[in-house]
C-alpha cells in the first residue's frame, strides 16, 4: 500500500492539460514554413530528394498527405526556404487543405457536418484498424490513452467492435492481405460513420505506394473525414485534429 | 564443410561462396546445424535463378558467420527437409517453398508465411485441427480488440486450456524486401525506418550497416556512439512498453500508467535528439544527422534521471505484488531445450537462460569498444521475460549515461563510398525483441539485387505457440504480452 502510496505521489501531475497550446521538443517537425522567396533558377534539389514525391515546384508546394517529415528536402535547399516549425496542428477535412505553399501560415481546421457534431461531439467511438501498419501510428494512437494524453478525458475513446463504434481509424496503406478484413470492419460500423486516416502510409501510401501487394480502393470508394498526417503523427495531432472536427 | 566464414558487417565477393552440389549443401548444411549453428537465411542470392541458394549460418559461441551454397538441378528445386531434426529451420524452408517454390520434403509442417490465401480468395489453407468430442476451437483476427496490427489465431483448447496455438501471418505484407533493389539512398534509409515502427533505431541501423559495409564507409567513433544511445533508447522506451502491458494485462493499471509515464519521457528524448519520438531521420549513411550539444544533453540527462528513479519504484511494486507474481511465475514457460530447438533469439531467448545478444556475441559499432553485458534468467516463463526487461533498462540506462557523459569528438557524417558490385554483406544488431538481420547482395553495377531481412519475431512467434501449450486460454493475452512481437517485422 505504502508503495502504491509512493508511486503515485511520484507519478505527479504529467497530464497535457492544454492540448491546443502544447510545446514540443524544438526539433519537432511539425507544419513547413516556406519563405516567401523565389527559388534559385532551374533549382530542383528539395523536389529531388524528396523520397516520396511530396513537393511540387514553381511554385514550391509541399503535400503534407505525402510528407514523411524526414527533413531532407529542408537540408537540401541551398537557399533554406523550407523549415520544418513546431506547430503540430496539422490534420485537415480536405485532402488539398494539406497542400502547404509559402503563404500556408495554418492549416485550416477541420469541421464536421452539423449531422456528425451533434451526433459525436460529446462523446466519440472509434474503431482502429492497422492495415499494414508499421506499428509506429499504432503506438502514437496507444499513447493518447496514457497519462500523459487522455484522451478519455473528452470523450472520445477507441473501442473493441464496430458495432459499438461511431468511426474508423485506418494507419498503414492498406495491404492486399487486409483489405476485405478493412471492408467487413467498416460495414459493421452501424450509420452515420467517419473514416479517419492517421499517417502518410494510409493518406498516401507512403514509400510502398507503388506496391503490388497494397489494395487501395476503400480510400478511393469511401468519403474520407479526417486526414491526420505524419510518419506517426505526434498524438496531439489526431487529439487537436478531432476536437476541432467535431466542434470542441 | 566448404562454407565461406565472415564476420558481422564484413563485406565479401560474390565469387567467394562456393555453390557446392545439392546433396553436399545440404550436408554441409546439416554439419554446421549440428554443430551448434542457427540459421539466418535462406534463400538465392540472384533473384532471376532461384536454382542457386545460399544459407547463411551463426555460431554464437565464436562470433562467426558461415555462407553456404547449394546448386540445384532448375527443374528439380526439391531436397529433404532439415526440419525434423532441427526444427529451427522449419519457418526458414516454408518461406523458400512460398517465395521460389522449392518443395522441403518430408517436411513436418509446411505453411503459409505471408501469403494470405485466406483472405485471397485462393484455396483456403487448413489449420491444424485436433479432433475430438470435447475439443473447441477459438478463432481471433485479423482484427483484435484493441489499437494493435493484424494477425490470426486459431486456438485447438480442451475446456480452457490449450492444446495448440496456430498463429497464422501475413496481414501486413508490404512488400518491403522487394522494394529495396528499386530504392534509392533516401529511399532505402526511409524503408528500414518503416519496417517496424516500434524498432526503427535497430532496423535502420542494420541497413546502414549493410550499406557501409558494402561501400567501405567508415563511421567516426562519435557516430556510432550516437547511434548507440539510440538503440538503448529505443531498448528501454519499448521495454518500458513491454512492463507497462504486462502490468495492464494483469489489471494492475498504477504500475501500467506509471511504466507509461516514464516512456514517454524517454521517447521524448529521442525527439530531443531527433526530433521524432521514435527517432525517425536520425541515420543517414555514413553516420547521423543531428548531433548531441550541451542543451539536449542537459535536457535528455534531466528526464532519464526520473526514468532511472521511478522504475526502481515502480519494479519493486509490481515485482513484489503477490498478485502479479502469481500471474507471472510458471506462465507461458518455454524449456530451453525447446528455445535452443526451435532458435527462439533475443530476450525470449535470453529468459531461457541462452546466452545470445549481438552486442556481446557478434560485437558491432560503439558496442566493440564500449560492451554492454549480457543478462539471462532461466525460468523462461512470462516471469522470466518480465523481470528481464527490468534488468535490461538498468544495464541500458547505465550504458546511456556513461556514453551522454563521454561522448568522444569528431563528425557526425563521413563520406559514404560507393557499393561494390558483385558482393554482399550481412550485418545483424541487436534490437529490443533481439537479432535483426540485414542481407544485401549487389549486383554487377553496384545496385542492390537481393535484400533478406529477418525480424527476431520471424523466430520468436513460434515460441509464442510452445508457451501457450497447457497454458490456459485466458492467459494468452499475458503471454502474447511479455513476448510483444512484431506483425510488420515478421510480414515486411
Ligand atoms: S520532409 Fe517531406 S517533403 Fe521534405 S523531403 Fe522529406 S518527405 Fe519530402
Ligand atoms: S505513416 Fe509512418 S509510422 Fe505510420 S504506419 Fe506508415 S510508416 Fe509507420
Amino acid at each position: 500500500m505504502i508503495d502504491a502510496i509512493k508511486l503515485r505521489i511520484l507519478q505527479g501531475d504529467p497530464i497535457v492539460h492544454d492540448v491546443k497550446n502544447a510545446h514540443l521538443p524544438k526539433l519537432f517537425r511539425g507544419l513547413p514554413a516556406i519563405a516567401d522567396k523565389p527559388c534559385p533558377e532551374g533549382c530542383d534539389k528539395c523536389a529531388a530528394v524528396c523520397p516520396v514525391q511530396a513537393i511540387t515546384l514553381s511554385p514550391l508546394s509541399i503535400d503534407l498527405g505525402r510528407c514523411t517529415f524526414c527533413p531532407l528536402c529542408e537540408e537540401a535547399c541551398p537557399e533554406k526556404l523550407i523549415h520544418y516549425t513546431s506547430n503540430y496542428h496539422i490534420a485537415s477535412d480536405k485532402r488539398e487543405n494539406l497542400i502547404v505553399t509559402k503563404d500556408t501560415k495554418k492549416i485550416p481546421h477541420a469541421h464536421a457536418a452539423k449531422k456528425i457534431r451533434d451526433y459525436f461531439g460529446k462523446s466519440l467511438k472509434l474503431r482502429q484498424v492497422s492495415a499494414g501498419g508499421c506499428n509506429g501510428c499504432e503506438l502514437e494512437l496507444n499513447a493518447l490513452n496514457n497519462v500523459n494524453f487522455d484522451m478519455g478525458r473528452f470523450g472520445i475513446e477507441f473501442v473493441a467492435s464496430p458495432r459499438h463504434a461511431d468511426g474508423i481509424v485506418i494507419t498503414g496503406p492498406v495491404t492486399r492481405n487486409m483489405s476485405r478484413a478493412l471492408e467487413i470492419c467498416y460495414e459493421a460500423v452501424p450509420n452515420p460513420k467517419i473514416i479517419i486516416l492517421v499517417g502518410t502510409c494510409s493518406i498516401a501510401g507512403h514509400v510502398f505506394e507503388n506496391s503490388v501487394q497494397l489494395q487501395r480502393q476503400f480510400m478511393e470508394e469511401n468519403k474520407i473525414d479526417l486526414y491526420v498526417p505524419g510518419c506517426p503523427p505526434h498524438p496531439l495531432t489526431f487529439i487537436t485534429g478531432i476536437l476541432n472536427f467535431i466542434g470542441r | 564443410m566448404s562454407s565461406l566464414q565472415i564476420q558481422n558487417n564484413q563485406c565479401f565477393r560474390l565469387n567467394e561462396i562456393i555453390f557446392a552440389e545439392k546433396n553436399d549443401f545440404l550436408k554441409t548444411v546439416s554439419e554446421h546445424l549440428s554443430g551448434g549453428f542457427r540459421m539466418l537465411g535462406l534463400f538465392p542470392p540472384d533473384k532471376r535463378n532461384p536454382a542457386k541458394i545460399i544459407a547463411v549460418l551463426a555460431n554464437a559461441g565464436y562470433s562467426e558467420l558461415c555462407i553456404a551454397g547449394g546448386e540445384f538441378p532448375a527443374d528439380k528445386l526439391e531436397f529433404e527437409s532439415w526440419a525434423a531434426l532441427f526444427p529451427q529451420t522449419n519457418y526458414f524452408e516454408c518461406e523458400l517453398a512460398e517465395n521460389y517454390g522449392y518443395t522441403p520434403v518430408n517436411h513436418p509442417w509446411l505453411r503459409p508465411v505471408r501469403k494470405q490465401n485466406v483472405i485471397a480468395g485462393d484455396k483456403p489453407y487448413q489449420f491444424y485441427k485436433l479432433e475430438g468430442d470435447e475439443v473447441h476451437e477459438v478463432a481471433v483476427g485479423p482484427i483484435h480488440a484493441g489499437v494493435i496490427e493484424p494477425g490470426h489465431f486459431r486456438f485447438q483448447c480442451h475446456g480452457e486450456l490449450v492444446f495448440n496455438l496456430e498463429i497464422n501471418l501475413g496481414y501486413q505484407h508490404r512488400g518491403v524486401e522487394a522494394l529495396f533493389p528499386e530504392a534509392d539512398s533516401n529511399r532505402g534509409i526511409m524503408l528500414a525506418e518503416s519496417i517496424a515502427g516500434d524498432t526503427v533505431i535497430g532496423h535502420t541501423c542494420a541497413h546502414c550497416n549493410v550499406i557501409e559495409s558494402l561501400s567501405n564507409t567508415q563511421l567516426s567513433l562519435r557516430a556510432q556512439v550516437i547511434r548507440s544511445i539510440a538503440e538503448e533508447l529505443e531498448r528501454v522506451a519499448m521495454h518500458l512498453s513491454g512492463l507497462g502491458g504486462a502490468a495492464n494485462d494483469i489489471g494492475l493499471a498504477l504500475a501500467a500508467s506509471s511504466y507509461g509515464r516514464l516512456r514517454t519521457l524517454v521517447i521524448n528524448s529521442l525527439a530531443d535528439l531527433s526530433g521524432s519520438r521514435f527517432g525517425r531521420g536520425l541515420f543517414v549513411y555514413g553516420g547521423v544527422r543531428f548531433d548531441f550539444d550541451r542543451e539536449n544533453i542537459d535536457l535528455i540527462i534531466k528526464k532519464l534521471n526520473t526514468v532511472r528513479n521511478d522504475v526502481r519504484v515502480i519494479n519493486d511494486f509490481l515485482f513484489s505484488s503477490t498478485g502479479a507474481l502469481v500471474r507471472f511465475e510458471k506462465t507461458g514457460a518455454v524449456s530451453t531445450d525447446s528455445a535452443l530447438k526451435i532458435g527462439l533469439v533475443g530476450l525470449a531467448a535470453r529468459s531461457c537462460g541462452i546466452e545470445l545478444d549481438t552486442r556481446i556475441n557478434y560485437p558491432y559499432g560503439a558496442y566493440r569498444y564500449f560492451p554492454v553485458s549480457q543478462i539471462t534468467l532461466s525460468t523462461g516463463d512470462v516471469f522470466a521475460r518480465t523481470r528481464l526487461r527490468a534488468l535490461e533498462i538498468d544495464e541500458s540506462l547505465r550504458f546511456i549515461f556513461e556514453q551522454l557523459e563521454n561522448l568522444p569528438g569528431g563528425e557526425i557524417r563521413a563520406a559514404a563510398g560507393s557499393i561494390e558490385p558483385c558482393s554482399g554483406a550481412v550485418s545483424i544488431t541487436e534490437g529490443w525483441r533481439g537479432d535483426i538481420v540485414h542481407i544485401a547482395i549487389t549486383d554487377e553495377k553496384g545496385g542492390i539485387a537481393q535484400y533478406k531481412i529477418k525480424d527476431p519475431s520471424f523466430n520468436n512467434w513460434y515460441g509464442l505457440s510452445l508457451a501457450l501449450r497447457k497454458t490456459e486460454i485466458s492467459d494468452f493475452p499475458l503471454c502474447n504480452k511479455s513476448f510483444d512481437l512484431s506483425y510488420a517485422g515478421h510480414d515486411l
